[in-house]
């Protein structure tokens, strides 16, 4: 190439402000910039948020994504709680992390399907793998479909649920009306092995990082809701410590914060990092699943977290159908508790990675301050990390196949940009 | 013939509200309209068993704001001028899958209103509010 400098961009055309881009500089073969900007940290809700009762965060906080409203709730919840002081009845813990299990088969079956799995078998898109792999998708439709029903039937409706209250649920359902999704869960759990068997036998780059992995750890579950917050290289905290050990950096190329451990740096949020870090409390069908798939932790390479989100999707589909079958209905829907002022903070396990909350509330009740800090502004740091060894790799190839191979790069993180704008198209253009 | 009518957005970024601001006008008039976020494989659900569906979405084809284009989803590709998708599976491309599964409904209108800014808290453009109530009274007429 020659000395020859090129560019690899790529952005979105209708946020016209000019956020959520990527460019790659490339000097002859040689990465001489990386400048990420995917994320923007959800400060305008935070301010939205002052003020406000603490019972009308959930439904405020559920409309920041689209994909993934359910995360926002869960964690907005549980910082409510932790400031009210309620704890919640086991039944209503149980619905909880079915309602999370829902998101989680939705959310992966749509990224492992959808989005990535087409980069591996070559196609433009999923449009134009539906063509020669009718079967596949028909499959992954499915399988979303199933976590819609499961989000529907417990939040009343399957785009902004409503029905998730602080102390528990506005409405909790019937045993008989979760026993109607157990036909449905089996189906899945069978697609979902399929799954992983399918993207096991796709070709992965060669490309393993060092990363520090991020997680919640619970000791008897794979963790949603509950648990601290622990990494490979030592951390282990309560979640009312995260801002201790975890700050948020300005960059100067963008708007967007860059998330970094305190005094180390960059880290990893998400199913790689949940899967590495927890691994022996994943049920058995999910951890032989990922055995026969060649995986086993620590697993570094970013590539393969499209097998890591199909081992989860065992998991999630195993996991639905076990509240399915063991849930009683709570004596009350939700427990109340008086206001009074306090802080209360919660992580929780969105389908992206570790997603906190911070509100404080005063004597009404009422919120004085909201801190949300969510999964993609945790990775983006990692990201642009990534794409700065990558790019390396695939400097000398012909630049839209270069470009190509680094959306995949970002893509390995699922990055949530339907939060943002479901707007989203990618220029390449050369310097 | 009855119409599935569904307005797809995002109401806290500015004009990406268009396809919820005639819905909600159309559901304040007494019509039978439907929200959606506008992601692709629930939207594809959401049609199914009508016959005729018409979707309303916020566009950026460089016109200017407030324009209306209509699209025939059963006609030539809809809203895919070269560019690829990454991250996203949103309206273009549930219409584009459901061609190739044939899962597109007898009749499918798209209407596009041009939005202008997309900024997180921002209100939809003056244009945009005057096309999504027009767009409203004509889709109640018919």
């Amino acid at each position: 190439m020659n000395g020859r400098t090129r560019t690899i961009r790529v952005e979105t055309l209708a946020r016209v402000e000019g956020e959520g881009a990527l460019t790659i500089k490339l000097t002859g073969d040689r990465v001489t910039d990386v400048k990420l900007r995917i994320f923007e940290p959800p400060r305008f809700f935070e301010a939205f948020l002052k003020g406000r009762h603490y019972s009308e965060a959930a439904d405020i906080v559920a409309r920041i994504c689209g994909i993934c409203p359910i995360a926002y709730q869960m964690s907005a919840l549980h910082a409510m709680e932790r400031a009210l002081g309620i704890r919640i009845d086991p039944a209503v813990r149980l619905l909880r992390r079915l309602f999370y299990c829902g998101e989680w088969i939705e959310s992966h079956a749509l990224h492992v399907y959808m989005l990535h799995a087409p980069d591996f078998l070559g196609y433009q898109d999923a449009i134009q793998m539906a063509r020669d792999h009718r079967a596949v998708v028909e499959q992954g439709l499915r399988l979303k479909k199933i976590g819609n029903r499961v989000v529907r039937l417990l939040g009343g409706r399957e785009i902004h649920p409503v029905s998730a209250a602080v102390g528990g649920f506005y409405k909790t359902p019937a045993k008989s009306a979760l026993r109607e999704l157990e036909e449905d869960l089996q189906w899945a759990i069978e697609a979902s092995l399929a799954t992983v068997k399918l993207v096991a036998g796709f070709e992965f780059p060669d490309f393993e990082q060092d990363y520090e992995f991020v997680a919640l750890s619970h000791p008897e579950e794979y963790p949603f809701n509950e648990g601290r917050l622990v990494s490979n290289r030592g951390l282990n905290i309560d979640a009312a410590e995260y801002e201790d050990h975890f700050v948020e950096q300005h960059v100067k190329h963008s708007n967007a914060l860059h998330s970094v451990v305190r005094g180390r740096g960059s880290y990893l949020v998400g199913p790689l990092a949940r899967f590495n870090l927890n691994f022996d409390r994943l049920p058995a069908l999910a951890r032989e699943a990922a055995q026969a798939a060649g995986l086993a932790p620590p697993v570094k390479n970013p590539f393969r977290s499209i097998v890591v989100r199909a081992v989860e999707l065992v998991f999630a589909c195993v996991e639905a159908l076990r509240v399915v079958r063991e849930y009683e209905p709570p004596p009350k829907p939700y427990t109340e508790a008086a206001p009074r002022s306090g802080v209360g903070q919660a992580i929780t396990e969105a389908p992206r990675g570790i997603l906190y909350h911070r509100y404080a509330l005063d004597e009404n009740g009422l919120i004085v301050t909201a801190r949300i800090v969510p999964p993609t502004s945790q990775n983006q740091k990692r990201i642009e990390e990534d794409l700065r060894e990558f790019a390396a790799q695939v400097a000398a190839w012909p630049l839209e196949e270069a470009t190509w191979k680094c959306e995949q790069a970002i893509r390995n993180y699922d990055p949530c940009i339907s939060c943002a704008t479901h707007f989203l198209r990618v220029n390449v253009e050369r310097e | 013939m009855e119409h599935r009518i569904i307005g797809c957005g995002n109401a806290a970024r500015g004009d990406d509200a268009a396809g919820l601001l005639v819905v909600r006008q159309l559901r304040a008039w007494g019509a039978d309209a439907l929200e959606h976020s506008g992601e692709g494989l629930s939207l594809m659900e959401s049609w199914r068993g009508h016959d005729a569906v018409i979707v309303i979405d916020a566009v950026v084809t460089g016109l200017a704001p407030g324009a209306v284009t209509v699209w025939d989803g059963r006609e030539a590709p809809v809203i895919r001028d070269g560019g690829r998708s990454t991250h996203a599976f949103g309206v273009a491309e549930a219409v584009e899958l459901a061609r190739v599964l044939g899962r597109l409904p007898a009749r499918l209108l798209i209407y596009g209103i041009e939005g202008r800014g997309f900024d997180l808290g921002s209100a939809p453009s003056p244009e945009v509010v005057a096309a999504a109530e027009h767009l409203a009274q004509r889709l109640f007429r018919d």
